[in-house]
């Protein structure tokens, strides 16, 4: 409906995307209506799509990172003047006009590729905004945004609304179908499993029909702190990290929170010794380390899993299997052979371990939704049998199911005496499963925080204020 | 347009991977039996003995590059100079065979082309220059060295032995054949049985993945280029004892046969994708082609419309395959 924003919501593999695609005139529907404006329509290409005013904006965004942000929005569509030349001057005016609508502060001759991932985005709706669109649809527009920046992007979906645009929004998070949206529908296994005004509902309603079964929110047992795992002292990395001593111990979850460009990732990969000029000391078990790379890392037991799968984690077009031993091939190797019934062997307890889902080992992973995905690549990790764990964001992009399933393993995985470093923007994710929390800010700790003081506000405050 | 299924879930995903990968080496194989087929009606005198053993002794040199060119292209990089490479590798063999013997000759000659590799692949790995650059530079730059070193002039070789190696058959097949045969199975035994062959594969599905991973990027990477370089070398002797002669003009051109072979063959341009066998089969079809092209005396200018058109047509039907 005009002026309206209505959320979609589903575990991955529910049909969101696939319902996005056929919006988008991707995918060709097998049967049913698709109205709009009161017209039922049929779009066989993204073109048809988009002359109807749906606009898509998918996660991995579709600028042309070298171009300007006004050339980005008027490509192929560029304002001519008499000479046939582009008219540059019209071209900016009117996209100050659209991101003065929008409430963006991007200079329209600013390239791209230089923007940040919230400033793209509102390149890319300001974009949709200048095709007319009558309906937009974003697909989790949330997840790769902190949480300053979501906001931002909500007051822009709010004015939007008010223009009296349509806006699909799809999410994985919860809380903020009830901060932006007027109505949503649950998908799930293709279907719509439930529909409503979210003033009529709460989060349980959402959850219950998402994964169509109840799951229990448990807390985490007391647990056994033991010998300290990794200890950092004064760890600084030039313009990243500085000054930063903490201590992981067996069997104990240290929370790493803080906003975005806190210097959290940072802090693992100076670990992992992937930055240059890093000054300070690292202990592994008590004992002084050195270490220059990811591999002298694994030697030494440390095992990351990145935030970035797409780019950082993932071999997309090798099989599941390769995939999950790539990081310890040694492990699978007898006289420098491969032993492949070894490697198999393996893989097939880890995806019964993990509770991977997948047609089979040697499937391609890309053609696996996020959240096994992931769970291969904590696989992956674990193939090396570390005693210390980095995750990164372990559950970004992840749907609600998989999530809590990767929650139980790493609180298995902590009860056998693993030492788990978390990084993670999710605030019930760092609260529920931290025993303490450090709060990094401009690369620096600003707090920690014990398990009883850690509370979503406190975590904030150090954060986002200065001391 | 057919809708497509979301091949995420689903339990009629069990194997697709299988089928499509299969497809993938099957399609290449199917077009070369279809190509053997048809050459077969074309001309009586195709398939006989005497002419298929000649199609393997004629495909053994790009082959051989080919199979280097694999391990690059595997890698997501690219060889420019693999032919350049081998002319050095060339003259270097004619320059010392008459002089000190093989036993020396040919060991100094495929370090000369080892070494190549070992420049290209610093160059990429620890220089951080894009391939394609590198290779070029050692393309012209190997080129220059083989025209030094011979003066511009083709140095003759007379040594009976050596001239048997690129000549002569063992157990009735072409010894080239053979040497081509055996780099193709220590290759693909290389690139499936050992952790450097699957991380070869890593790193060209993504490369940032793999240094995570604990993969050794640049140690790997260069030895990618080292093992194109030395094949290169391997090419060059074939090359050398066939015509018995060291010309500093050996193999201008191969790279770009070298990488049609590996392209009809199926692998990727952009990395992680494909094998040494599909290499092996690419490089028979193009081998294939040209023979049955001589035989039924077809105009040597045509033929290279023939080569071309198959190049764009087996990477077009290649890429409509893989699309599910």
């Amino acid at each position: 409906m005009p002026g309206e924003v209505h959320a979609i919501v589903g575990e991955n593999g529910a049909g969101k995307s696939t319902l996005i695609k056929i919006l988008g005139g991707v995918y060709q529907p097998d049967g049913g209506q698709l109205v709009v404006d009161g017209e039922a329509r049929r779009f066989r290409s993204p073109r048809e799509a988009l002359a109807a005013g749906v606009v898509v904006i998918h996660q991995e965004l579709s600028l042309a990172p070298s171009l300007s942000a006004e050339e980005n929005i008027f490509l192929g569509r560029f304002p001519r003047n008499a000479f046939g030349v582009v008219d540059r001057g019209l071209m900016r005016a009117r996209t100050r006009q659209v991101f003065e609508q929008l409430g963006v502060t991007v200079a329209p001759q600013d390239t791209v590729g230089t923007l940040s991932i919230a400033q793209q985005q509102m390149v890319e709706i300001a974009k949709a905004i200048s095709v007319d669109a009558r309906i937009l649809v974003l697909d989790e527009p949330t997840a790769v945004l902190d949480e300053n920046r979501v906001e931002i992007l909500f007051m822009t979906i709010d004015r939007l609304r008010a223009n009296g645009l349509g806006l699909l929004f799809i999410s994985h998070h919860l809380e903020e179908i009830f901060r932006i949206a007027d109505k949503v529908t649950v998908l799930r296994d293709g279907r719509v499993a439930g529909s409503a005004n979210v003033a009529e509902i709460d989060q349980d309603w959402l959850v219950a029909r998402m994964i169509g079964r109840n799951f229990a929110h448990h807390e985490p047992h007391a647990r056994k702190v033991r010998q300290p795992a990794l200890s950092i002292r004064n760890l600084s990395v030039p313009g990243e990290i500085s000054d930063i001593t903490l201590t992981v111990s067996e069997g104990e979850i240290v929370g790493l929170a803080g906003l975005v460009g806190a210097g959290r990732t940072e802090l693992a990969r100076a670990v992992l010794g992937l930055s240059r000029h890093v000054s300070g000391a690292i202990e592994v078990f008590g004992r002084p380390a050195r270490i220059r790379n990811p591999n002298a890392a694994a030697r030494l037991g440390i095992a990351y899993v990145t935030e970035d799968r797409k780019a950082q984690g993932l071999l997309p077009n090798r099989s599941v299997r390769e995939n999950a031993t790539i990081a310890n091939l040694r492990r699978f190797a007898r006289a420098g052979v491969l032993r492949l019934a070894m490697e198999a062997c393996y893989v097939r307890d880890m995806v019964r371990r993990l509770d991977v889902r997948l047609a089979s080992p040697s499937a391609e992973i890309r053609t696996l939704s996020g959240g096994n995905q992931q769970k291969v690549l904590i696989g992956r990790a674990l193939a090396i049998e570390p005693r210390v764990l980095l995750l990164d964001e372990p559950t970004r992009g992840v749907d609600i199911g998989a999530k809590q399933e990767i929650y139980s393993l790493i609180e298995s995985l902590v009860a056998e005496g693993m030492a788990v470093m978390l990084i993670s923007s999710d605030m019930e994710e760092i609260l529920r499963l931290s025993d303490r929390i450090v709060v990094l800010r401009g690369g620096r700790i600003a707090a920690t925080l014990s398990r009883a003081e850690a509370s979503e506000t406190a975590i904030m405050r150090a954060a986002a204020l200065a001391a | 347009m057919q809708p497509k299924p979301d091949t995420a879930l689903g339990g009629s995903g069990r194997g697709t991977a299988l089928v499509a990968r299969t497809w993938q080496r099957l399609g290449v194989l199917a077009a070369l039996v279809l190509l053997v087929i048809a050459a077969s009606f074309l001309s009586h005198r195709f398939l006989t003995v005497p002419n298929l053993l000649n199609v393997l002794r004629q495909v053994s040199i790009v082959g051989i590059l080919a199979i280097g060119m694999t391990f690059v292209i595997l890698a997501r990089g690219i060889d420019l100079s693999v032919g350049s490479i081998l002319g050095i590798a060339v003259v270097l063999f004619a320059g010392s065979m008459d002089s000190r013997g093989m036993i020396v000759s040919i060991p100094l000659g495929m370090a000369a082309a080892a070494l190549a590799g070992l420049v290209n692949g610093v160059g990429v790995a620890y220089g951080g220059l894009p391939p394609f650059i590198m290779t070029l530079g050692m393309l012209s730059f190997a080129r220059g060295l083989a025209f030094i070193y011979t003066g511009g002039t083709p140095i003759p070789i007379n040594n009976e032995n050596f001239y048997a190696l690129g000549n002569g058959y063992l157990a009735g097949i072409p010894i080239p054949a053979l040497i081509l045969i055996a780099a193709l199975i220590v290759s693909a035994f290389v690139l499936q049985l050992t952790p450097f062959g699957r991380s070869v594969y890593a790193i060209g599905s993504n490369e940032e993945a793999a240094r995570l991973s604990g993969v050794p990027v640049k140690v790997y990477t260069t030895a990618v280029y080292v093992i194109s370089g030395f094949l290169s070398g391997l090419a060059g002797l074939v090359y050398a004892s066939q015509l018995s002669i060291g010309t500093p003009i050996a193999g201008q051109g191969y790279e770009l046969d070298a990488i049609a072979a590996v392209v009809v063959g199926g692998t990727s341009l952009f990395g992680g994708k494909g094998s040494v066998a599909g290499t092996f089969l690419g490089t028979l079809i193009i081998g294939v082609l040209a023979n049955i092209l001589n035989l039924t005396g077809v105009d040597p200018f045509v033929q290279q419309l023939f080569k071309g058109a198959l190049i764009v047509v087996a990477v077009f039907i290649m890429s409509r395959s893989k699309g599910s």
